[in-house]
């Protein structure tokens, strides 16, 4: 279950209508921006965005806080953990 | 370092020396390199780059102090398109694997190219290396073509024809037509297809053996077409190859050392792929005038010698210095 005082991000990237790898690879940079524990919201619209962001976060040891879809958009919103 | 301007650009590509290799021919059977580091951005890959921009501006898909190329590269198209096209007025991004030398990244850097690092995981499904790159480059491109141009060396006809309309000449007239067999090593195809379609075209019996390198190899710029998939390139125009060669690692990296102790010559690792298939062949006829391509020099390549024990820091040093061939180029080097 999400709580809404975890969606809190500090940047919102939009990065819809980028197709694979764009989503994950903006995703990346913006991730080595932030510090530890800083969060950020990326909103994407490429189905296979859910997979592998989802994926590339767990992977690379953030955190999903949370991922919710709304008609074509998917909304991340991940923790930075190291 | 040579700085190049826009008009003497053209003049500087090609016409890089054919030389004999005079400790490894025989009274009848003499080898020839081709020695393409001369190009003033260090390797073969300058000629492909040059046609490439320039039939891309013949087609007005270029608009200077606008156009961005970005193009997927593991080394030397990289840095000859980012030379070249910095040098007539474009932006470039080079897509590279993160895994490329910090001596490649540095010269990226240095030309102006803004770099974008791929990694294995950022999307499986389309491969490893270069392939991510290629899919990150094409991502970027598609969506932005007012902004964007991607060259595409893999499927770009310009590169064949750089080599159909210089290498495949030059090496008719460095030679005087007499050749029997012709060796390249094998990457995007646009090299070996070029020449050989040139020089086919003058004497359909010169030979023409292509090299490929072994399965995860180490040899920049060169492909295993059992692990990567034949570029659409080198497929349309397969049938100029009369026969493959099939290079290791260590008989390339030892042939390096060879052409270093008996030529003075520094090498990359592709053109000790190359000359590790001319004396392949050179055993196994009577007579025959061998020419190869030797692609880039060794001078991007210190680490990566160093840590195959091919050349130590003391041999490396002494090789650039006592080296006759090594000529300045705008290729900004930090190998000291």
């Amino acid at each position: 279950m999400n709580n809404a005082n975890d969606e809190i991000a500090s940047k919102t990237i939009d990065v819809r209508g980028l197709f694979c790898p764009e989503p994950v690879f903006r995703t990346k940079l913006e991730l080595e921006k932030l510090h530890i524990g800083e969060k950020i919201k990326i909103v994407a619209d490429d189905p296979a965005s859910e997979e592998d962001i989802s994926r590339w976060v767990n992977r690379n040891g953030h955190e999903l806080v949370s991922v919710k879809k709304a008609d074509n958009d998917l909304e991340f919103v991940i923790k930075k953990a190291k | 370092m040579t700085t190049l301007t826009s008009s003497n650009l053209i003049e500087r590509i090609g016409n890089t020396p054919t030389i004999e290799l005079e400790s490894f021919s025989t009274r009848n059977v003499r080898i020839y390199a081709k020695l393409e580091w001369y190009n003033p951005y260090g390797s073969v890959k300058d000629r492909a780059a040059y046609w490439m921009i320039k039939n891309a501006e013949k087609k007005g898909l270029l608009k200077k102090d606008k156009s961005i190329i970005i193009e997927p590269s593991s080394g030397n198209t990289g840095i000859a398109l980012t030379g070249i096209a910095s040098t007539l007025g474009y932006r470039v991004e080079i897509v590279i694997p993160e895994k490329v030398s910090e001596e490649t990244k540095n010269i990226l850097r240095k030309l102006g190219a803004t770099i974008h690092e791929t990694s294995d995981d950022l999307c499986p499904r389309v491969g490893a290396g270069t392939d991510q790159s290629i899919a990150l480059a094409t991502a970027i491109s598609k969506p932005r073509p007012d902004l964007y141009y991607m060259p595409n060396q893999y499927e770009n006809d310009a590169n064949f024809m750089a080599h159909y309309e210089s290498t495949g000449p030059e090496i008719w007239k460095q030679m005087a037509g007499n050749l029997t067999h012709f060796f390249t090593g094998c990457g995007t195809g646009g090299t070996i297809t070029g020449t050989s379609t040139y020089l086919k075209e003058q004497n359909n019996n010169i030979k023409v053996i292509a090299v490929q390198a072994q399965k995860n190899h180490l040899l920049q710029g060169l492909r295993n077409f059992e692990e990567s998939a034949m570029p659409e390139l080198f497929t349309r125009r397969q049938h100029v190859v009369d026969s493959w060669f099939t290079a290791t690692n260590d008989e390339s990296f030892r042939m390096a050392k060879e052409l270093a102790s008996r030529e003075n010559l520094l090498v990359g690792p592709s053109s000790g792929a190359v000359m590790a298939s001319m004396l392949d062949t050179a055993k196994s006829i009577d007579h025959g005038v061998l020419v190869g391509i030797f692609a880039d020099d060794g001078r991007k390549f210190k680490s990566l010698y160093a840590e195959q024990h091919v050349f130590n820091q003391t041999e490396y040093e002494r090789l650039i210095r006592i080296n006759e061939y090594l000529p300045e180029t705008a290729c900004p080097y930090s190998y000291n």
